[in-house]
């Protein structure tokens, strides 16, 4: 045998005490899932409630996220100003930054009572963020967005600008540039930064439990669900785990192709 | 590469020594005075008076460690069942504990060391003009224990003894008294229902509402030394410690009542 | 038409140029690369912005930044065929072209139509819904040409239109571009480094250098008197530079030349490689132009051998194989060179 084609025995064994520990977890997980109530546990009113709310606030979220992330990306990917990468690193600090540390931040800035805005919002418009679905909506965009902006500002990086040079001496304004020709450009990178940021919106707990409560049908997403019902109902708690389990891989598998092929699809 | 390897091997096997070591019972024999270390599992809302009495504690007996661990009864059963390293187990209700005690999991039967009432938590200058459970119908967010959380089960204990009921979707539900708490102190939840001690612990940052005791729920608190504990001594002289005068006159301190002798 | 006055500077590079293209008129840019031609271009089509200077398009001034004037290159009546061609990956053959007819705001289905036209025109009716992915080199540069033409533009740039084909299409296509261009109207400016593009296909010559204009005219008088060693190498004769006092030109290479034609003052001596005779031995006889030099290289171009002579008169000579052969030349030999006074053109600098 060639040796080169040979792997080293050691590198494979290291490997797969590593893929052990990924897989083991999981493993664990479905053992201990209540396969026989699982229908029972999964319609329990609590269940569907947070269900449903992990869906509409986790799609809520990703609209945000794209709306306002994908002015942001092209805003650092094409235009050069003083403190941009100072920007940069503010947009990406909420993927570093420990959750519930974030949900304090929230807090700070949003807070009905001494909050920087939120005292101001409240006082003249008698606007609440803390303890709403907006609030977890919020929270979940806090946390989100990083991963779309980050996404699709690679993704815009590897478009070649002359396109867009093309395009304008062609006639096409600035706006029909970008609908035409650099949006669908950097279309697959805008499909995986949203899959990423609502898989992480879906996921987000620390943030949502710290900044909107733990409010049965109005807050209390799927996350927070299985936090209350770890001691009282084990059970129910690895189904509904078990659901955001499956989502989660669901996106994982779809995107699997994706990870950096569509960033590099984008330059077309 | 060699070398790296056996360098490894080296560093492995002096952590595995360490380690070992590390878990060996203290001493075999007892001296007059105890030492070492324990850990206690204790309900959220015993935190401060605790901590103190730990304090006080090792300043007493030298050569001792406590080490103190505190969330909900409830997470802490569960951790105990499922095999968490703890020495000694104080919880905010009896039902908690009797579960431990079905179990086998305790050395001596439970006993009682202090009570709590409830009371309802505002906002500094009580703005909505809470008087009482009554009027929590009618504020914005109530921040309450989760029910599978005793101070939730006594919550939902005293709203139903006064034929209250709250919507659900103005509540939120905190997993420890102390996250409920929190959750009007420095959070945007207008009212709450936590422990007397809970807020007297919290000062000025909330403003109580008494319950009158007739209408309120009396909690009451078990102690009880753990069946896998690696110092029996010294989990046995805590127990002790926390029913003495000296442990007695700290909770009180703290806002426990003591524990009703009918109970 | 075209009237530009083009000046700015964008990084290393000072360009300071003025060209004037009329309508009907292709006007070559040759210069080597870094010289500043694609830059010309993008300022032309307002994609840069100048420091100074104007832009003029068909009496229409589109650029002075000394009046505040600038008009967004959308609004510039300029086609661009680029380098590379870019076309939009995304889109057909038929929606390329109809990409510049629609962005003016023509309805959908007259701008297919439109584009489907123009498919016709250059041979690629069968491919109009075929992604540039699936289109050749040269399919891919007439899609580019069309795109561009099909808005009607006032001005056309072409950036180096031939260089990303391969060798042997290339004369097809540019047989194919010449007659393109001469369907067009407006004014054309084609960025090339290949002589043989600029010969087939423009009028007139601006060579680039180092962002200044380093020589511009009719290609045949550009070709027959280079005055830079890039044109000269370009055109493949030899250039000496030196100072003339009536028939003799002391060279800066140190050698002297009889020349035909008097002159003064600082000169350019050109003379055509086939011009250069070689000798083994000194010639006698009536060549007043002998020098002794030293072969540095050779180069084997097909049926011709290109021989570089060192010494105070350094020069190629251009003689056949065999001709080698015979005089045994090869690296370090000596050799000597003469050239006849009426084969040596003398132009002032």
């Amino acid at each position: 045998m060639n040796r080169r084609a040979r792997v080293p025995l050691a590198a494979i064994l290291v490997a797969a005490v590593a893929v052990a520990f990924f897989v083991l977890p999981l493993v664990g997980l479905l053992q201990r899932a209540p396969w026989s109530s699982l229908g029972d546990d999964l319609t329990t009113s609590q269940a569907r409630a947070a269900i449903r709310l992990s869906v509409i606030c986790s799609l809520w979220s990703t609209a945000l996220c794209v709306v306002f992330g994908v002015p942001l990306a092209w805003v650092l990917a094409r235009v050069r100003f003083p403190g941009r990468s100072l920007v940069r690193a503010l947009v990406v600090l909420p993927m570093v930054l420990p959750p519930v540390v974030g949900g304090v931040a929230l807090l700070a800035a949003f807070q009905r009572n001494g909050g920087l805005l939120g005292e101001w919002l409240y006082d003249w418009f008698g606007v609440q963020l803390t303890f709403t679905t907006a609030g977890t909506v919020l929270a979940e965009t806090f946390v989100a967005m990083p991963f779309l902006v980050i996404t699709v500002e690679a993704g815009l990086r590897t478009i070649d600008q002359r396109y867009e040079d093309a395009a304008a001496s062609l006639g096409a304004g600035r706006w029909t540039v970008f609908r035409r020709v650099t949006l669908p450009l950097v279309a697959p990178a805008l499909y995986a930064g949203a899959a990423l940021a609502w898989a992480r919106a879906l996921g987000e707990f620390g943030a949502t439990i710290t900044f909107a409560g733990n409010i049965s049908g109005r807050t209390q997403t799927v996350p927070l669900a299985v936090y209350l019902l770890l001691d009282a109902n084990r059970g129910v708690a690895i189904a509904l785990s078990l659901v955001l389990l499956a989502v989660s891989l669901g996106v994982l598998v779809a995107l699997r192709d994706r990870w950096f092929g569509g960033l590099r699809d984008a330059r077309g | 590469m060699r070398r790296t390897l056996a360098l490894v091997a080296v560093a492995v096997a002096a952590g595995v020594c360490v380690g070992v070591l590390g878990a060996l019972p203290a001493s075999a024999a007892k001296p007059p005075n105890v030492s070492g270390a324990i850990t206690v599992s204790a309900a959220a809302s015993l935190a401060p008076a605790f901590t103190k009495m730990g304090a006080d504690f090792q300043q007493r007996n030298a050569h001792t460690t406590i080490r103190f661990n505190f969330a909900a009864s409830s997470a802490l059963v569960a951790q105990i069942q499922g095999g968490a390293p703890a020495d000694v187990f104080a919880s905010a209700d009896r039902a908690t504990m009797a579960a431990l005690v079905s179990g086998g999991q305790v050395t001596a039967h439970p006993v009682n060391f202090a009570a709590n009432l409830l009371t309802i938590v505002v906002k500094p200058g009580n703005p909505e003009k809470v008087t009482s459970l009554a009027n929590l119908r009618s504020v914005g967010i109530v921040s309450l224990c989760a029910a599978t959380v005793p101070c939730g089960k006594y919550a939902a204990q005293v709203l139903s003894r006064n034929h209250v009921s709250i919507s659900t979707d103005k509540i939120t539900l905190g997993q420890d008294a102390s996250a409920t708490l929190a959750a009007v102190a420095s959070g945007d939840a207008d009212a709450g229902i936590v422990y007397v001690t809970d807020a007297k612990r919290a000062g000025t940052t909330v403003q109580t509402v008494k319950i009158p005791a007739s209408r309120n729920v009396l909690a009451v608190y078990p102690i009880a030394g753990l069946a896998p504990s690696q110092n029996r001594a010294l989990a046995n002289a805590w127990v002790r410690y926390v029913t003495s005068r000296a442990g007695q006159r700290t909770l009180r301190s703290f806002g426990f009542l003591p524990v009703p002798t009918a109970a | 038409m075209l009237e530009a006055d083009v000046s700015l500077r964008l990084g290393a590079l000072d360009l300071d140029v003025r060209l004037a293209a009329a309508d009907g008129e292709t006007v070559a840019v040759l210069g080597p690369n870094g010289a500043g031609k694609t830059t010309l271009l993008r300022a032309l089509a307002g994609l840069v912005a100048l420091d100074r200077g104007r832009v003029v398009i068909d009496g229409t001034t589109v650029e002075d930044p000394l009046a505040g004037v600038y008009v967004e290159p959308e609004f510039r009546s300029v086609g661009i065929v680029f380098q590379d061609y870019l076309l939009f990956p995304h889109l057909s053959a038929r929606e390329n072209i109809a990409f510049g007819l629609r962005a003016r705001g023509m309805p959908r289905s007259e701008a297919r139509r439109r584009a489907d036209e123009w498919l016709a025109r250059v041979g690629l009716a069968d491919h109009a819904n075929d992604k540039p992915g699936a289109l050749s080199g040269g399919q891919a540069q007439r899609v580019a040409l069309a795109r561009a033409l099909a808005p009607e533009p006032q001005l056309l740039l072409l950036d180096e239109p031939l260089a990303a084909l391969d060798v042997g299409i290339r004369t097809e296509l540019r047989r194919e571009l010449r007659s393109m261009l001469d369907g067009f109207s407006g004014a054309r400016i084609l960025v090339t480094h290949e002589l043989l593009d600029a010969v087939a296909l423009a009028d007139r010559i601006v060579v680039l250098e180092r962002g200044q204009v380093a020589q511009a005219g009719p290609i045949a008088e550009v070709a027959e008197r280079p005055r830079s060693r890039y044109v000269a190498d370009l055109v493949g004769i030899n250039l000496l530079h030196g100072h003339a006092d009536g028939h003799e030109v002391s060279l800066d290479s140190g050698g002297t030349v009889v020349v035909a034609d008097p002159a003064h003052g600082d000169v350019y001596v050109a003379v055509h490689p086939h011009a250069v005779a070689l000798h083994r031995h000194q010639p006698e006889g009536s060549p007043r132009n002998v020098w002794l030099g030293r072969v540095r290289a050779t180069d084997l171009l097909g049926d011709r051998m290109r021989v570089h002579v060192s010494g105070v008169v350094p020069l190629v000579a251009e003689v056949t194989p065999a001709a080698a052969a015979e005089l045994d030349l090869h690296d370090g030999v000596e050799v000597w060179a003469s050239v006849k006074a009426t084969e040596l053109s003398v132009y002032a600098v």
